[in-house]
């Protein structure tokens, strides 16, 4: 048994015994941030918007049509691509273990799944052209009369599997504010990075939505980054500390129909932003449309 | 005094006895297949097919109805038994009644239950890395 699997045993054997005390709340059928246990739920979300991608020579990701799925049980829940466990819950406290995404490929390859979910359908299933050479090529190493190591073209061309991140995930809600802390850990055996994501969202004008503000981070340790932008005699990075803020704006106009609109900046970090194949220190996304709930 | 007590007893079980009421004759009874109806908690209405059965100690006039349907309507004039069926849709339980043919008195009742599915919630999963939530 690896480490991350003990680790993850070993959450649930301490939060365990506390499923009983935290499994009380007062969802219901009218609260939004409620779903039915043991049903699936669709959505589709309409509109115009884009993200950027911060790779050299990488266009923008369109934001357009974007299904998304969940499914509670009572304990288990997939929701779009992460997928998790319940093990304790109350109004105010939810302890989950998670697996999700590593969440980088998307700007590798526009038919990664998660730009299915997060963008809506690819237009192509080509990866992105890292410094002129397709991202999908098998790794090369570069060849001796290459341009010098830092400039996109001396990259050398290789694949970015699908890498799945597990651990446990706090949740909390407190006096309107609602705060998240996942400690995740690789374990489909690409790079055995970690990677810690936190965010709080606060309520700006009314305290059941409407205006929210979110502030968070995405800490992603040395092997998380070099997997998906170094490469060896190359470029290797640090650990990466990227900073969001987003401002979201939500409100239902009809029985199924809900009206969003929202903007995110995130912060690249230097370990990232100084690879040679980044040209952008940020990742901008801008989106205003509709959600429709079958 | 042993004898008089006697007489007294006998007499008080005698009174008791005359007092105690004809055995009554069997009441019509009224059964209804299926009894119940279980709808999912996206249903909003049952609809299904509802055999309502009467049987009587002797022969009878009546009318089987059901309440605030006041289109539904079968009658017997001199029948011990009959059997109604109906395709139903309906929201909230159904009471079947078997009246006099002047729909005064009520002889004999029977609900269809209807059962919606209980649905337990539970919170969400906020995801601050999925650019909706």
């Amino acid at each position: 048994m690896s480490r991350s699997s003990a680790g993850i045993v070993l959450w649930a054997l301490v939060l365990a015994p506390l499923q009983n005390v935290w499994s009380k709340d007062d969802c219901g059928a009218a609260a939004q941030d409620c779903v039915a246990v043991g049903h699936w739920n669709f959505s589709i979300e309409l509109g115009l918007g884009e993200r950027t991608d911060p790779l050299v020579n990488a266009k923008s990701i369109p934001l357009v049509v974007i299904p998304q799925f969940s499914y509670y049980g009572k304990r288990f829940f997939l929701d779009d691509l992460d997928l998790g466990f319940t093990v304790a819950e109350t109004d105010s406290n939810s302890f989950n273990l998670i697996a999700s995404p590593g969440y980088d490929r998307v700007y590798f390859y526009r038919s990664d799944l998660q730009n299915v979910f997060v963008s809506g359908l690819p237009f192509s299933s080509d990866a992105v052209s890292v410094g002129g050479i397709p991202a999908n090529h098998p790794p090369t190493l570069a060849a001796p009369n290459a341009p010098a190591a830092g400039s996109p073209s001396a990259f050398p061309p290789r694949s970015r599997r699908i890498t799945y991140l597990a651990g446990p995930e706090w949740t909390f809600k407190y006096a309107g504010v609602t705060g998240q802390l996942d400690v995740l850990h690789e374990i489909t055996d690409q790079n055995q990075g970690n990677e810690v994501r936190a965010a709080v969202r606060a309520p700006l004008l009314r305290a059941d939505g409407g205006l929210t503000a979110t502030l968070g981070f995405t800490w992603n340790s040395a092997a998380i980054v070099n997997y998906y932008y170094g490469a060896a005699n190359v470029y290797t990075g640090g650990s990466a500390f990227d900073p969001f803020v987003k401002l979201a704006y939500s409100r239902p106009f009809a029985k199924r129909w809900r009206f969003n609109a929202f903007a995110e900046y995130e912060r690249l970090a230097g370990a990232i932003a100084d690879s040679p194949i980044v040209a952008e220190h940020h990742v901008a996304t801008v989106f205003v449309g509709c959600a429709y709930t079958f | 005094m042993l004898a008089v007590a006697w007489i007294v007893a006998g007499h008080c079980g005698l009174a008791r006895a005359m007092a105690t009421p004809a055995v009554p004759t069997d009441p019509i009874r009224l059964e209804l297949s299926p009894r119940l109806c279980t709808i999912g908690s996206k249903e909003a209405q049952c609809e299904i097919r509802v055999r309502a059965s009467w049987h009587a100690p002797h022969d009878e006039s009546l009318c089987l109805v059901i309440v605030d349907r006041p289109d539904i309507r079968r009658c017997w004039e001199h029948y011990s038994e009959g059997t109604f069926t109906i395709d139903l849709t309906f929201s909230d339980d159904v009471r079947f009644q078997l009246k006099d043919p002047a729909l005064r008195e009520v002889l004999a009742s029977e609900t269809l239950r209807l059962i919606r599915e209980a649905v337990r919630y539970r919170h969400k999963r906020w995801q601050p890395w999925n650019v909706f939530d």
